[in-house]
């Protein structure tokens, strides 16, 4: 598991879906998308969490499909 | 004939006879049209991540099912004329469903991915 920060200039970040073996994200799993948005909803970029891009464009998909169901917040209303 | 997954967000204030009711209302044209509904799962009073109509919550149902897709376009222009329902989604699911996650002896791409990372998997 990814408990280490990969915050350091000489780390390397690495996909922890890959890490953990995801499969496949599933847009119901909102527990698992949260680790994926900021607090004010917005979906992390690659840049910063690391994610492969198979994973990172599944994150995509399945949050805007979480936040169709209310699952997950499109915005965060306490910064309005 | 597709495998699908809808996911019906209803008015909190609905008592559970109705929702038998309202979910009697969407597994039944299923059946009727050569489907097959494969799972109904409630998952209760969710508290919403944002207000819809002016409601905090709803209470959620999730159909998996097998429908032909002409069915899904009813579907969804009756999920939308239903005062009800504050939302609905449907979604094609997944072939391999039944196993989410504990695929691991899967070819294809994903075996890739799989033998690339050391298996430090914990927790």
């Amino acid at each position: 598991m990814a408990r280490e920060g990969e915050s350091r200039s000489f780390r390397r970040k690495f996909c922890k879906l890959c890490l953990d073996k995801v499969e496949r994200i599933d847009y119901k799993d909102d527990r698992r998308l949260a680790r994926f948005i900021t607090d004010r909803g917005k979906i992390v970029p690659r840049r910063i969490s690391g994610t492969c891009a198979r994973h990172q464009s599944q994150i995509t998909e399945a949050v805007k499909r979480a936040r169709i169901l209310a699952l997950l917040p499109f915005t965060s209303d306490q910064y309005r | 004939m597709k495998l699908y997954e809808t996911t019906i967000i209803y008015d909190p204030s609905l008592e559970e006879t109705r929702i038998n009711e309202e979910i009697e209302r969407v597994t039944q044209p299923i059946t009727a049209a050569g489907g097959e509904v494969i799972d109904v799962q409630r998952w209760g009073k969710k508290k919403l991540a944002y207000i819809i109509r002016k409601r905090r919550d709803g209470t959620y149902v999730h159909v998996k099912h097998k429908s032909p897709p002409t069915l899904i376009a009813e579907m969804d222009r009756r999920f939308r004329l239903n005062e009800s329902v504050l939302r609905h989604l449907s979604v094609m699911a997944p072939k391999d469903d039944p196993r989410p996650e504990a695929a691991v002896a899967e070819g294809g791409e994903a075996g890739t991915i799989a033998t690339t990372v050391p298996a430090v998997v914990q927790e």
